[in-house]
């Protein structure tokens, strides 16, 4: 089955109508003193128990913008209240 | 009339309060790990431990096809091993696991996919593994349903045939080594959910699940799509993404397709099952997550990639569409680890799409690795801690469409 998601600008659309951009991870860590090990860890190492988590999400087939988002991994639903307010 | 009576291939055993080792997910790589853990260690205290059922996951939803046309010799040298088991463990097992050595074509419809073939072709000779670079007249006589003209979007330019594959019945996989597992003293508990992991001094000592404590001298997670969360529980990050994909099956008709095909370019691979059936699929949403959802989105495009390669097919229904979760790294090949901050935590995790036709061999070096606690040789390419090192597998190179995810 398929999903919406809240588009600031546009609303709840299909989910295939955005792309979707990644966890959303905080700041890129300090350049100075950043060691190779800790920027690939940073680059490619994530904790995914299943929660809910911050996503950015890009509106392609709608209005382009890009915007952050709640989704839950095990329902794959957006989380209700999330108010797509990147 | 008691010779009709279907009994169970595995044994019903009790749940003990601690094994040896425990086993997490009820697989193929779980259950071929127990097999294996008895075979060639005499280790028969073991435990395999499913939340819902034996093949419930990846194990049952793959599309059972099975090859060795990798791009890294590393990853050409497992998976051949692994192709050559299935006719040993039939006989092992005493059970039919119907491989249907057909054979696989992968077609290109672009000078970067002709220049991957050649490449690919070249890597497999050397390595002994049998492929061919074939033109699109040959593919066509190959598999004569072919459109091998001008007419579709992406014409095809060339195909790489792979004799050594097929397709194996993946439910008899599952069913055949839970029954060798069982028969040699392993213990395969259905519904019992792992719900947190034990530890004492930077040892794992056993799992929490919703069958009650049990203790462990030696973990595995095996457990495909979802071994993220569980890895989780003891705060271990992985470069691994589980993301749904889907495959589909098409009503029966007569036999008209003898091998596999697939298409990096449309995305789809498809084979007929002995019932008749297309069975099909490519598919993968690119968010996290750990449903199995299917959507009409990607049967439309199912659809629409199949009529253009074959177009015979148009007007054919699917009966069936289901999801299973692939557990996608960064370089698309896996990782096997013990050195996890853990003693006694193994980890068989980040197959993709690779699950299923390696799942024999996978279990048969966890059982090494996790009998001896030395890495296996075999086992030197799929360390975690090559991503810390930047010495990715070039398995990517052989995928012509390879998306970002995370």
């Amino acid at each position: 089955m398929t999903f919406r998601l809240t588009c600031p600008v546009c609303g709840k659309r299909d989910v295939y109508e955005f792309t979707f951009g990644g966890q959303e991870r905080g700041p890129r860590p300090t350049q100075e003193g950043l060691g190779a090990e800790e920027h690939f860890r940073w680059v490619q190492f994530r904790l995914i128990p299943g929660e809910p988590r911050e996503e950015w999400w890009y509106h392609g087939q709608g209005c382009g913008v890009w915007f952050r988002t709640t989704r839950d991994p095990v329902a794959n639903r957006e989380v209700e209240g999330g108010d797509g307010d990147g | 009339m008691n010779w009709l009576r279907l009994r169970r291939l595995w044994r019903p055993a009790p749940l003990k309060r601690h094994y040896d080792t425990v086993i997490i997910g009820g697989g193929v790589h779980g259950l071929a790990t127990a097999y294996y853990l008895n075979r060639d260690f005499g280790i028969t205290d073991v435990a395999i431990l499913e939340s819902q059922y034996i093949g419930f996951g990846g194990s049952g939803r793959n599309t059972a096809i099975v090859r060795a046309n990798q791009r890294t010799a590393e990853n050409v040298r497992l998976y051949e091993e692994g192709l050559r088991l299935w006719a040993v463990l039939t006989d092992e097992l005493d059970f039919n696991l119907m491989f249907f050595n057909c054979g696989n074509l992968s077609l290109g419809h672009s000078e970067a996919s002709v220049g991957a073939f050649r490449m690919l072709a070249g890597t497999h000779n050397f390595l002994g593994v049998k492929s061919e670079l074939l033109d699109p007249q040959q593919c066509a006589e190959v598999i004569p349903g072919l459109d091998i003209s001008d007419r579709p979007r992406f014409p095809i330019q060339a195909g790489l045939y792979h004799p050594p594959g097929g397709i194996v019945r993946h439910d008899a996989v599952v069913w055949g080594l839970a029954k060798g597992a069982s028969a040699r003293g392993a213990h395969i508990h259905q519904g019992c959910e792992v719900r947190g992991i034990e530890t004492d001094g930077g040892r794992v000592t056993g799992v929490r699940t919703s069958l009650g404590d049990i203790g462990c001298n030696r973990l595995g997670i095996m457990a495909g799509g979802y071994s993220t969360a569980i890895a989780a529980m003891v705060g271990i990050e992985l470069p691994i993404h589980p993301l749904t994909i889907q495959a589909m099956v098409t009503h029966p008709l007569k036999p008209f397709l003898h091998h596999v095909f697939s298409s990096n370019g449309y995305h789809v691979y498809a084979n007929q099952t002995l019932k008749g059936e297309i069975a099909t699929g490519a598919h993968m949403d690119p968010q996290v997550n750990y449903t199995t959802d299917a959507t009409a989105y990607y049967l439309k495009h199912q659809a629409e990639a199949l009529v253009e390669l074959m177009p015979a097919l148009r007007g054919v229904r699917f009966m069936r569409i289901w999801a299973g979760l692939a557990d996608m790294t960064p370089d698309m090949a896996p990782i096997m680890e013990g050195e996890l901050g853990w003693d006694g935590l193994y980890l068989d995790a980040g197959w993709g799409y690779f699950g299923f036709k390696s799942g024999p061999v996978a279990g048969k070096y966890m059982a090494e690795y996790m009998a001896s606690g030395e890495r296996p040789e075999m086992l030197k390419a799929f360390q975690l801690k090559r991503f810390l090192e930047n010495r990715y597998s070039g398995e990517t190179a052989a995928v012509m469409k390879y998306g970002h995810w995370d």
